[in-house]
């Protein structure tokens, strides 16, 4: 499957899903009467969304047909996307930890493990450029703008 | 209406509210500098500090951050020929030729003067155009928002996607989709919630615009790193920002015209900064004598400076949609109105009366907007282009910090984080595949407005479609927004014939 077909099937999934739930909200008593109700616009949307992608998908087939030049190629390299997806699992466990850890720990240890996967070595600047701006910035959250910040639950 | 403005002139001089738009330009300069990051991010990341300080302030630093975002994009442009935001792609098209032979002062110079003229030129109209507008609004109808906002949505998928009509129309009932989520507010009934307690209250805008930009452009910075760029020029010297006499009189008129034309591209719904820069460039092309002509491309400062006047001017333009019927025309101007509605604001005709200090204090302060631009930023530019230097490992980083903990201030909810790293995984997919971000916005911002004022309309009517052919206006915006659906489509059939009668064999 091209790139190009990948985006509109995925959307054809998504809306036929979505259509199907669409169709089971349960109604309240009242809105069995009503011409509009909490289910039309989500109706609407599932076909509207599904025959966008079908379209998609048709155009596609048809522009296949022609002769096409080469794909331009993507950019993407493995090592980028192992680091990507690196990061995404640190904002996972970073949003996991602050409620417990709280945000001081938590923030500290999510910039300077960012920073390491990003590729930066140099110990001094990775410490620089974390433990003052976090001081700082839970400084002014919690004394200037009384915002109230997670202290840790596993500290207290 | 005087009285009105005087409220707003009042609110806009008060001391804090100068100093939101002083840092609200400062920060959209820096963040619109960063290639790939744009006013929405930049806009986005604010959104968890103006709910703290009321309307009328957080609007002013929104719009702050707006154009500023726009001049920092224009910077990062001219110097290392790396747009910022798409809206100023066209300002490297002379900007960059200028730097490289060593004028890079005066190609700066040239784009803060003209976007100051065009910003100024803008929100004189602004000013015209929207208590006008807005009189005229209060006789529609829910019908004619319905109808308004079905145009504002094809608008922005036929005129932001180069060409992929489709995918944007997709994304935008993709939005349109997401915003179903949770309580529906007119009959109490859960739709999709899938029993879990946090989707009750449905999905917060913020979530879906941070994940959706800020969150994924720094991620795409990461996936797809720009190595291409050169950023030399952001440490170098940048030479005189002086502009001669001679020089200033080779670029006014560009600068009048392409304010004009950049206000009114920008009022239209969907078509915004980027259009408007784009068609000034082709349009001061076309006007210049022959010998202008040939330098364009390579360095032509009416190349520049039409552009940059454009883009600011447009920025100004599509706050008159926002602020006179509640309908954004862009992703920018999206964000915003979800933030208005996020204070407890309705923006739309009746905002001018209800609230006439933050309608017309977002308006003044644009003025003093585009002098702080102009003052403040172009010498602080040698020291701001620093931040093109500096390592993106630290500042990707630091985006998602920010995008993470902005949401969190805001609920206080780890729940709302997980959500938001899973849709900026869905955001960074579809970029890859090359689908638009804004329609979703667009979408999941209007979808809530579309469904109550349909039912009110379907209500009024008894339960018939009646309305939308018993009023000629509610029919005319329909009709507009069928053709703004079909104009890709003819387009489409049109290639096809072109290719058929080309290659008969």
């Amino acid at each position: 499957m091209t790139r190009q077909l990948l985006g509109p099937a995925l959307f054809l999934v998504f809306f036929t899903f979505y259509g199907i739930y669409a169709w089971q909200i349960p109604l309240l008593p009242f809105e069995q009467y009503e011409v509009v109700d909490s289910s039309t616009m989500p109706k609407l949307y599932a076909m509207a969304g599904a025959l966008f992608s079908f379209l998609a998908i048709v155009s596609h087939i048809i522009k296949s047909k022609e002769p096409q030049g080469e794909q331009k190629p993507l950019g993407i390299t493995k090592h980028t996307v192992r680091q990507t997806a690196i990061i995404m699992l640190l904002m996972v466990i970073y949003s996991a930890l602050l409620d417990p850890l709280g945000f001081i720990v938590a923030t500290l240890i999510f910039l300077i493990s960012g920073f390491w996967v990003m590729g930066e070595r140099r110990a001094r600047i990775v410490l620089f450029a974390s433990v003052p701006m976090v001081v700082f910035f839970w400084l002014l959250m919690t004394q200037l703008l009384d915002i109230y910040l997670a202290p840790g639950s596993i500290w207290s | 209406m005087f009285d009105a403005m005087m409220i707003g002139l009042d609110a806009a001089f008060q001391w804090h509210n100068l100093m939101y738009v002083v840092i609200g330009c400062l920060v959209g300069t820096f963040i619109g500098m960063l290639p790939g990051l744009g006013p929405i991010t930049a806009i986005a990341l604010m959104i968890p500090i103006t709910y703290s300080i009321g309307p009328s302030s957080g609007m002013i630093l929104m719009a702050g951050v707006y154009y500023g975002a726009i001049f920092g994009g224009s910077t990062s442009s001219i110097l290392i020929n790396a747009p910022g935001i798409a809206g100023t792609v066209a300002s490297s098209f002379d900007g960059y030729p200028l730097a490289m032979k060593g004028q890079a002062g005066k190609a700066l110079a040239i784009a803060a003067w003209a976007s100051f003229t065009g910003g100024t030129i803008g929100a004189v109209m602004l000013m015209v155009a929207a208590p006008t507008l807005a009189e005229v609004s209060l006789s529609f109808h829910s019908g004619d928002y319905v109808m308004l906002m079905l145009v504002g949505l094809t608008a922005i998928a036929a005129f932001s996607s180069n060409g992929e009509f489709l995918k944007a129309m997709m994304m935008t009932v993709f939005g349109l989709a997401l915003s179903t989520i949770g309580i529906d507010p007119s009959s109490g009934t859960e739709r999709f919630t899938f029993g879990q307690p946090d989707l009750l209250d449905g999905l917060s805008f913020l979530l879906i615009a941070m994940a959706t930009f800020a969150l994924s452009e720094a991620l795409m910075n990461v996936i797809k790193p720009d190595s291409a760029k050169d950023t030399s020029m952001g440490g170098n010297q940048l030479g005189s920002f002086k502009l001669s006499k001679d020089e200033v009189k080779e670029i006014a008129p560009s600068v009048g015209r392409s304010s004009i034309l950049g206000f009114l591209i920008g009022v239209l719904p969907g078509a915004g900064a980027t259009i408007a820069s784009f068609m000034a460039y082709a349009a001061e092309r076309n006007l210049a004598p022959a010998r202008f002509k040939k330098e364009f491309g390579q360095g032509a400062k009416r190349g520049l400076a039409a552009p940059e006047a454009a883009n600011n001017a447009a920025c100004t333009g599509s706050f008159v949609p926002l602020l006179t019927l509640g309908i954004p025309g862009s992703g920018t101007t999206a964000i915003m109105l979800g933030a208005l509605i996020a204070y407890g604001l309705q923006p739309g005709p009746l905002l001018m009366q209800e609230n006439p200090d933050v309608f017309w204090s977002v308006i003044v302060s644009m003025y003093f907007g585009n002098v702080v631009l102009l003052i403040l930023n172009l010498p602080l530019i040698p020291y701001l282009a620093k931040v093109l230097v500096l390592p993106k490992s630290l500042l990707t980083i630091f985006i998602l910090f920010f995008s993470l903990i902005g949401v969190y201030l805001v609920s206080f909810n780890t729940f709302d984080l997980f959500m938001m790293i899973g849709f900026a995984f869905v955001a960074v997919v579809l970029r890859i595949l090359q689908f638009p971000m804004a329609p979703l916005l667009l979408g999941f911002i209007l979808g809530d407005m579309i469904e109550r004022n349909f039912r009110r309309a379907m209500l009024i009517s008894d339960g018939s479609f009646s309305f939308i052919w018993e009023r000629p206006l509610t029919l005319s915006i329909l009709i507009v927004a069928i053709v703004v659906l079909l104009v890709p489509l003819l387009g489409f059939v049109k290639n096809r014939r072109a290719k058929t009668t080309a290659t008969p064999d």
